[in-house]
């Protein structure tokens, strides 16, 4: 176990110098580099010497690279070509908005994937199971900025029942956690929609194939009711792969919490990353990749880990 | 009601409806019956419907499946009675064993926790008192050290222990009845015998109906009282085990009891023919198109229950068989073969294989620990021309990593000679022929063709990477040396049966024409009847053209049926070499004794007396 | 850890897909799946390619006296903030996206093909490092790193397909390596190497015809992809530009009018994106079923 988690770290640290490598590079090899684009394209070449001298972007390619990874490894991010702030600054408070976020649509999508899936699990192949199976496809194919463009349209510009966007009403004065409660509602219902549908059936397809399992016949055989079968001896079983799903399933949610963040103007990294990409604030993107690299490999790691807790077989191995 | 018996079926039909289509009816009619104390054993190959008998009796059959008749258990119809009342029933008065304890193990369950479970769900019993008995049971079935074991996984017990841990989940409540459902398939001989010990044992003890379930006639006979042969969902023919094994009445027990090999016997009776499809099951007697005394009468009759006999037989010809002499097999043209003074063809010299464990990379490399186990320690083997060589182990001794070794699929050191050439290093194009040179034949007939080939491309790629470009005729030829039609010609593996696809790997084997063939456990996932015709083909081969094989097995009848000189092979070392007459009379080795007596039926005609081993009922191998 | 321990990082894409699609194709039946599947991909196709012989407004010429017209016999999914017929830019929207999903998929199957390919039956320190390099792009998700890369240029169509093309291979890469390391153990492939078959015969022969169900169905799925991942990009401003016409273009025009509650300008586009990719993965679902029943 200790091992594997050795390895397992030895290995993302390898990957992620290679990510680093490949964001570093990609951003400074552009045409015209940063300066053109705090500058404009119609900057004289005094002006951009002068900005690159101040960047420290004459040194160098490969001096630049060291440097920059020297900064990396003391969390030294840089600063904000636009904005004038401290890159972690900026990310910091981000991340905290899409923390928020993610953690409730996680947890309100997990909590749902397993109702839904126990049901079509139970009643694979049968109308229920079917019916939810229908649902989940069309909101598997349906696209989250649609969704949420929809949710906007209907739910607070027809019926007015919750705010279009942001964190805060501009109206009252002293904004408070339910105020904040409120903005979360719809951003978090549209990640969670996605979630839902992908993990409730993944769900619902291993709780069904757990059932077919010749330890589920044994524990009938025993006289066990077949709830207690259920709950006793599947649930256990079917929830290990939920865990490494929800685990690797993290990249792709977060990708779709970027346009759902960007639809609702919330105030996450992905908000940021949307901005920061329309005015190539280079500083704010590579940062915001190389979080979500890390925080993806972290995702990874930790199915690994649970899972090998979870099941007995790797564990002691 | 109460003539000392358990557990009786009466009549009971079952059918299953299959998607939207009628019943179709798999289970015709059973009347079988459990004595108190006695061992019943259901005999019958795959799909004749053994396991929906159990299934039927503890009512744990799929949705869509009817049942009709009735099942006494004592003197209550448990067709009759409420869900709840059912439950009650399973686990405390039926106790089940299953096939592959692995899989009917709960994985993330501790093995004491799954028994405890058992116990408390029909006492009502503390959980203390519950590990009580589970400590009780562990030490019953003989699994040492008990505190320690309940605490541990499924996964950590080795495939004995699993079984026996299973038969005390079973014995929990003491139930009056167990039903043991091929509990020993994918257990090796001895092993076998000692589970089959164990339940003998326990039945007595407990004074408990065991209705044993099984595909494998050879391993009934010393241990069942009752015998009760299934064929396609019908009674075929049931009674004392003595009489049955005495004097088999009907066909299809008689072709079955002939197709199990033994030492020195000279022909396998093989059934042609398969099963019928059940959706269109034949009208009169099911057995009547495979039959050797088949009459025009017996397609549309249903069979007439002969019960005069020491057995009963549902064939109305009983009394005509009787009198005819048992069908004999054709002998094989020459049976006795010359002495071994043919050339040495391959030749196998302080050959050792070492197994690299995977998965520890970038730290061991680091620390520098061993990561390799020897599978394989200092083999010398010698084969000769027209020879058939058999290495037979039970599983994990190593016997298919020498198959792969000669085969050149792992490293390994020492030599490979095939024809006075050792492997080693020679151009790519030299080494790609002398692999031809050496064949093989695997033993999932599934796995080793490939699914979007047809069958004539799978037997002509041989010949096409030989660069011939005439094949067609000689595909012809080869499908039909090993008694396969031209019509399969264009099929997909699929759409054939495995003893089929089992000869068109020997079909794609011979192509190569080559020096010899190595056979990985080439029956084993084939039904008694299957094998037998299979097992003849590779006799007729080898005695006609020549051909060399080395047979890698298990199963010792098997080998001995028509290797020249058996090798036995344990923990990677070879144990003991001779020629299979010699070795089988005079076994040199205390574990080769063990084996021999594993591994035959007892009496059968023509067998070599045995020196049978003391038989340790409760000797367990330490996992 | 035993050696059946999953690689590190997994496409999750695939595996979810599959399963949701497989289900789908349980209940409609096999057929159904396709016949379903390909019906609305021509719908789709057909809407896109055939609609301005029907509708003949331009999608760009701007009347501004027109602006803000819901649905009409006129306009029949109405105009936008300057008047533009919505049905005319729906259509051009439709065809552009179309124009750069389908190469853009082309070019990730070819690449992933082959870089899976590579790796699973090349020699082992080959594999090693194709893993290591797949192993940092996947770290990302494919709309990050598209992100990414749009801001560092603002990309024409035909860069707009090297760029999905070159960002949404990994996938399919890991999943055909997997696959061809999974087949090429099977003892039909021993059987075969023990008769002479090289590399060469045996990947051709052998492992494509077994692994060609799986190439197809991950290849209509990745036409979907790109649809949905242009679809992204424009709907981020990162994509295609306006003036030109595209369905995310679209619905982000919708969506900054939103107060003006202006239910054609996003309903029809979302659908559309809808009804393309449930279509791509009907047909990848339908295919793979069906390849299965024949063996």
């Amino acid at each position: 176990m200790i091992r594997m988690i050795l390895t397992r770290l030895i290995s993302s640290f390898f990957t992620l110098t290679i990510l680093i490598t490949i964001v570093f590079f990609m951003a400074h090899a552009t045409p015209g580099g940063p300066a053109f684009s705090i500058l404009g394209q119609k900057a004289t070449p005094q002006a951009v010497e002068q900005l690159n001298q101040k960047l420290g972007l004459t040194a160098s390619l490969w001096r630049q690279y060291v440097m920059w990874f020297w900064h990396l490894l003391h969390g030294q991010l840089g600063y904000s070509y636009l904005l004038n702030r401290p890159v972690r600054q900026l990310v910091g408070d981000c991340m905290v908005n899409t923390l928020a976020l993610y953690a409730s649509a996680m947890l309100f999508s997990v909590t749902l994937a397993i109702a839904i899936g126990l049901i079509q699990g139970i009643t694979w192949g049968r109308w229920p199971a079917n019916l939810i199976r229908l649902l989940e496809l069309c909101f598997y194919a349906m696209p989250t900025f649609f969704v949420g463009t929809l949710m906007i349209l209907y739910l607070s510009v027809k019926w007015r029942i919750f705010p279009t966007g942001g964190i805060s009403s501009v109206r009252i004065s002293d904004p408070g956690l339910l105020d904040y409660m409120r903005h979360l509602v719809l951003p978090v219902v549209t990640v969670a929609l996605l979630g839902t549908a992908s993990l409730s059936y993944y769900f619902g397809a291993s709780v069904h194939e757990e059932l077919g399992k010749d330890y589920v016949r044994t524990a009938l055989a025993k006289g066990l009711t077949f709830r207690a079968v259920l709950f006793r001896h599947v649930l256990r079983n079917a929830l290990r792969p939920l865990v490494t799903m929800v685990g690797l399933a993290f990249p792709y949610i977060f990708a779709g919490s970027v346009m759902v963040e960007t639809v609702f103007n919330y105030p996450g990294l992905g908000y940021l990353l949307w901005r920061s990409a329309l005015s190539q604030d280079y500083p704010v993107i590579s940062a915001i990749v190389l979080l979500i690299g890390c925080l993806t490999v972290l995702g990874n790691l930790f199915a690994d880990i649970v899972n090998g807790l979870l099941d007995p077989r790797e564990r002691y191995e | 009601m109460n003539d000392g018996s358990v557990l009786r079926l009466n009549n009971v039909s079952v059918a299953l409806r299959r998607g939207r289509g009628d019943m179709v009816p798999l289970l015709d009619q059973i009347c079988l019956t459990v004595n108190q104390g006695e061992m019943t054993a259901l005999v019958g190959e795959s799909g004749s419907g053994k396991t929906l008998t159990s299934s039927a009796i503890i009512r744990l059959l799929p949705r869509n499946a009817r049942v009709s008749g009735q099942i006494w258990l004592g003197n209550t119809d448990l067709l009759r009675l409420p869900h709840g009342e059912m439950r009650k029933i399973r686990g405390r008065d039926i106790g089940m064993v299953f096939q592959n304890p692995l899989a009917a193990l709960n994985p993330s369950v501790r093995v004491g926790a799954q028994i405890r479970e058992a116990y408390r769900l029909h006492t009502g019993e503390s959980d203390h008192a519950a590990w009580v008995r589970a400590c009780e049971l562990f030490d019953e079935v003989g699994i040492a050290n008990a505190k320690k074991r309940l605490g541990d996984y499924p996964h950590q017990f080795s495939g004995g222990m699993r079984q026996r841990a299973m038969i005390a989940m079973a014995l929990a409540c003491s139930p009056k009845l167990l039903i043991a459902d091929e509990p020993t398939s994918g257990l090796d001989a001895i092993l076998t015998r000692q589970i089959l010990s164990l339940l003998t044992r326990l039945r007595h003890e407990f004074r408990m109906g065991v209705l044993f379930i099984t595909h494998d006639l050879s391993i009934v006979q010393k241990y069942a009282d009752q015998v009760h042969v299934l064929y396609a969902g019908r009674s075929v023919e049931w009674g004392s085990s003595e009489a049955f094994f005495n004097a088999p009445r009907h066909p299809y027990s008689r072709a079955l009891l002939g197709a199990l090999p033994g030492p020195g016997q000279i022909r396998l009776t093989a059934i042609s023919g398969a099963l019928p499809d059940p959706e269109a099951m034949p009208l009169g007697c099911r057995f009547a198109p495979r039959c050797a005394y088949h009459k025009a009468e017996c397609d549309w009759c249903y069979p007439k229950i002969d019960n005069k006999g020491t057995t009963s037989v549902a064939c109305g010809r009983v009394e005509d068989i009787v009198s005819v002499h048992p069908p004999k097999g054709m002998p094989s043209p020459q049976y006795f073969r010359s002495a071994n003074d043919g050339a040495v063809i391959l030749k196998i010299e302080g050959l050792g294989v070492d197994y690299r464990l995977p998965a520890r990379g970038i730290l061991t490399a680091l620390t520098g620990g061993k990561n390799s186990i020897r599978v394989l320690d200092d083999i010398d083997l010698t084969l000769r021309y027209g020879e058939c060589l058999g290495i037979v182990g039970e599983s994990g001794s190593g016997k298919s990593t020498l198959g792969r070794a000669i085969l050149q699929m792992v490293p390994y050191d020492g030599s490979v000679i095939v024809d006075g050439i050792a492997f080693g290093r020679m151009t790519r194009s030299r080494r790609k022929m002398m692999r031809r040179r050496i064949q093989v034949v695997f033993q999932d007939p599934r796995e080793s063709l490939n699914p979007r080939m047809r069958i004539g491309d799978i037997v002509a790629e041989p010949l096409r990477l030989a660069g011939e470009r005439e094949y067609r005729e000689q595909v012809r030829r080869l499908l039909d040396r090993v008694g396969l039609h031209a019509r399969i010609l264009d099929k997909f593996p699929h759409a054939i049966s495995g003893g089929q696809a089992q000869r068109v790997a020997i079909a794609r084997a011979l192509a190569a024409k080559p020096a010899v063939i190595v056979l990985d456990e080439p029956t084993s996932s084939l039904d008694v009847s299957t094998q037998a015709a299979l097992l003849n083909l590779l006799k007729d081969l080898g005695h006609q053209d020549g051909l060399s094989y080395i047979l890698i097995s298990h199963d010792v009848a098997a080998i001995s049926y028509i290797a020249d000189t058996i090798a036995v092979l344990r923990s990677g070392r070879l144990i003991e070499v001779g020629a299979t007459a010699a070795l089988l009379a005079v076994p040199g080795a205390e574990y080769t004794r063990q084996l021999l007596a594993a591994s035959f039926l007892y009496g059968k005609k023509g067998t070599v007396q045995l020196a049978v081993a003391p038989n340790s009922g409760s000797m367990g191998i330490p996992s | 850890m035993s050696g059946t321990t999953t690689p590190s990082f997994r496409p999750i894409g695939g595996r979810v897909r599959r399963a949701i699609f497989s289900g789908v194709a349980e209940s409609l039946g096999e057929r159904g799946t396709l016949t379903a599947g390909t019906v609305l991909a021509t719908l789709v196709v057909s809407f896109c390619l055939l609609g301005p012989i029907f509708c003949r407004a331009s999608p760009y010429a701007i009347h501004v006296g027109d602006a803000y017209y819901p649905p009409s016999s006129q306009f029949f999914l109405g105009t936008d903030q300057i008047g533009r017929d919505e049905l005319a830019r729906l259509i051009a929207g439709g065809y552009t996206t179309l124009a750069v999903s389908i190469p853009a998929a082309i070019l990730a199957f070819i690449v992933g093909t082959v870089f899976g390919f590579s790796a699973g039956l090349g020699p082992i320190w080959l594999d090693k490092v194709l893993m290591r390099v797949l192993d940092a792009v996947l770290a990302l998700p494919a709309l990050i790193l598209l992100i990414f890369f749009a801001s560092l240029l603002t990309p024409s169509s035909f860069q707009l397909i090297l760029l999905l093309g070159l960002t949404s291979w990994p996938g399919l890469a890991r999943l055909v390596r997997n696959e061809a390391i999974a087949q090429r153990g099977r003892d039909f492939v021993h059987a075969s190497r023990q008769c002479g078959g090289g590399t060469f015969h045996i990947a051709w022969t052998h492992l494509l015809p077994v692994i060609a169900p799986v190439l197809v169905f991950n290849g209509t799925f990745l036409v979907g992809d790109q649809i949905l991942a242009l679809s992204a990009l424009s709907f981020l401003g990162l994509g295609i530009q306006p003036p030109e016409a595209s369905w995310g273009g679209l619905l982000q025009a919708g969506l900054n009018l939103v107060v003006v509650d202006p239910w054609w300008m996003i309903v029809p586009a979302g659908v559309m994106i809808f009804l393309s990719i449930a279509a791509t993965n009907l047909i990848g679902q339908g295919i793979l079923t069906r390849s299965e029943e024949a063996v």
